[in-house]
């Protein structure tokens, strides 16, 4: 058994982090989530027609959003390029009832992000209690101790018009 | 898990606190539940979440009482210990009955003079005599101890009843020259042995008095005198006895009996240190509004120092990609430093109404009503 991280002082992180996320800092975007089985793919694998998602869900979220780069190319002109990496507290999206894929569609201050990648790597005290590895003969009881903390998604910008959530063109 | 936190309201139950000091008084019920509100609100909250829950509130808030006590009970106690000091355990309790001050332990502690002194004390005198030789000075008390079954170390002498005969014994004594004796007188008419006192003249009490130091100084200064020296065991007596004439008598302890540090209580359970003075946690509801306001303000340090702890068991606190550091070391410090400053506050309040302050100052107020009174012009009477 481990002694420091216990699901006690897990609690603590949860009930701070829903203020800190939820009531003082309060940034928020909304997630929608692809719905792959009534979306259409080509040969390729890659989404063929009209794109489809589940509700979407208002989340609170660390929003770390880069300058906009313009960047050139001889053959196809100036390009427009605008990451973004929405770090989502684990348990809201757990409450939420989401989980995080790649091709999911983050909307922020009326921009589309697509998710590029899902980063969950933050452990606190280095355990993840998805994993005790059970059954332990040396440690038993570690699915109680330990915490996965966040969802990182990396996104890049996409237009609206290729997210066909809301009508852009007529 | 999740572990709830204050939600913005409470209701006090019996049992709540650790202890359960004061859960039955209904006052304290009451105003539990006001003091968590208090200290939420004092915190921030609704502003901020508190993450506390509402027996942690309680739990600072009964401390707070028992804090409160302890020290107006260890002051009191402090304040009166020499007259609590042996007085039996069955007294009652001290939290409401009024003090009556004694000197049932001055005496005590003053009974070690008296036993030095031979005028009291608890160290029993014991009597013995040794038997005077002739022509022998000095006498061991080895002896003497061995007689009496006391262990020579043992034995310490008090007193030596080793004196002149009183100078009164020889007021007519015409040796003894003071001009009064009549006995020659008697013997020249054939009444010689008659009488020790054939004529008296009644004479003033001062002429008696000179007399009687006349024959004493004479001996002093003309005669060998009655003393003795004591070293070790060795008394040596003077003058010389030049007879078996009679018994030396002598006054002595058994430093064994001095030495026992326990009073005798003649079985009785009393008092001995400041933890048995029968004082017992105060009632809260018959405390005053000015004991309960520190009491307030005490336990909300207490419950800055437990918010402090709960926020600081890790110095850095997760977040999504990065860490937060919270305040926990401001409400630490703040809760040490409120702390001292009430607790110093409450002493030097406590000092100010002991009882020699009190009296002082009664005795500055008196001498001041005096002074004022002074400048009230006199009355002239005219009849």
């Amino acid at each position: 058994m481990a002694l420091f991280g216990g699901e006690r002082d897990i609690s603590l992180f949860r009930n701070l982090n829903k203020e800190l996320l939820g009531d003082i800092i309060t940034q928020q975007c909304v997630y929608y989530k692809l719905k792959l089985e009534e979306t259409l793919t080509n040969m390729y694998g890659e989404s063929a027609g009209a794109k489809y998602y589940y509700d979407p869900v208002i989340l609170n979220a660390l929003i770390q959003r880069p300058e906009q780069e313009y960047t050139t190319d001889e053959i196809l002109g100036v390009d427009f390029n605008w990451g973004a990496d929405f770090k989502f507290f684990r348990d809201d999206l757990v409450t939420a009832n989401i989980i995080t894929e790649v091709g999911d569609i983050i909307m922020y201050l009326d921009g589309y992000y697509e998710v590029d990648s899902v980063v969950s790597n933050q452990y606190f005290s280095g355990k993840n209690p998805q994993y005790p590895y059970n059954e332990n003969p040396l440690n038993p009881g570690l699915e109680k101790f330990g915490s996965s903390i966040s969802i990182i998604c990396k996104t890049h910008y996409t237009p609206a018009d290729k997210v066909q959530i809301t009508k852009e063109r007529i | 898990m999740n572990i709830p936190i204050w939600p913005g309201s409470s209701s006090f139950q019996p049992g709540d606190t650790p202890f359960g000091f004061y859960d039955t008084d209904s006052q304290f019920q009451t105003d539990a539940d006001k003091f968590s509100q208090f200290c939420a609100l004092r915190l921030g909250y609704p502003i901020v979440d508190i993450e506390l829950q509402n027996i942690n509130f309680y739990t600072a808030f009964e401390e707070a009482v028992t804090t409160y006590g302890n020290e107006l009970f260890a002051y009191q106690a402090s304040q009166n210990f020499l007259s609590f000091q042996g007085a039996p355990l069955t007294i009652g309790s001290a939290n409401t009955n009024l003090p009556k001050p004694n000197l049932a332990s001055v005496i005590r502690l003053t009974d070690q003079y008296g036993v030095e002194t031979g005028v009291g004390g608890s160290v029993d005198w014991y009597s013995g005599s040794i038997y005077l030789t002739k022509g022998v000075q000095t006498y061991d008390l080895t002896d003497f101890a061995a007689q009496e079954g006391v262990s020579p170390g043992d034995l310490e002498i008090k007193r030596v009843f080793y004196h002149a005969p009183p100078a009164i014994t020889r007021y007519f004594d015409p040796y003894a020259g003071t001009g009064t004796g009549m006995t020659q007188l008697m013997d020249s008419f054939g009444f010689g042995g008659g009488s020790p006192a054939i004529n008296f003249m009644m004479m003033p009490l001062n002429y008696d008095l000179q007399k009687i130091q006349a024959i004493e100084l004479n001996d002093q200064i003309r005669r060998s005198q009655y003393t003795f020296e004591l070293v070790g065991n060795k008394l040596k007596i003077f003058p010389i006895p030049k007879g078996n004439v009679t018994n030396l008598w002598l006054n002595y302890i058994k430093k064994s009996d001095r030495n026992i540090p326990y009073a005798d209580t003649g079985g009785v359970d009393v008092i001995t240190n400041i933890s048995q003075v029968p004082y017992s946690n105060p009632v809260y509801s018959a405390v005053n509004s000015i004991g309960r306001q520190w009491i307030f303000e005490y336990g909300l340090a207490l419950v800055k120092e437990i918010l402090g702890y709960v926020r600081g068991k890790y110095s850095n606190i997760p977040i999504p990609d990065a860490e937060i550091t919270l305040n926990q070391s401001d409400l630490i410090a703040s809760a040490t430093a409120d702390k001292n400053a009430l607790l110093e506050r409450l002493r030097e309040y406590f000092l100010e109404t002991s009882r020699s302050e009190l009296i002082k100052r009664k005795a500055e107020e008196a001498d001041s009503l005096q002074k004022e009174l002074q400048y009230i012009p006199f009355n002239i009477f005219i009849g």
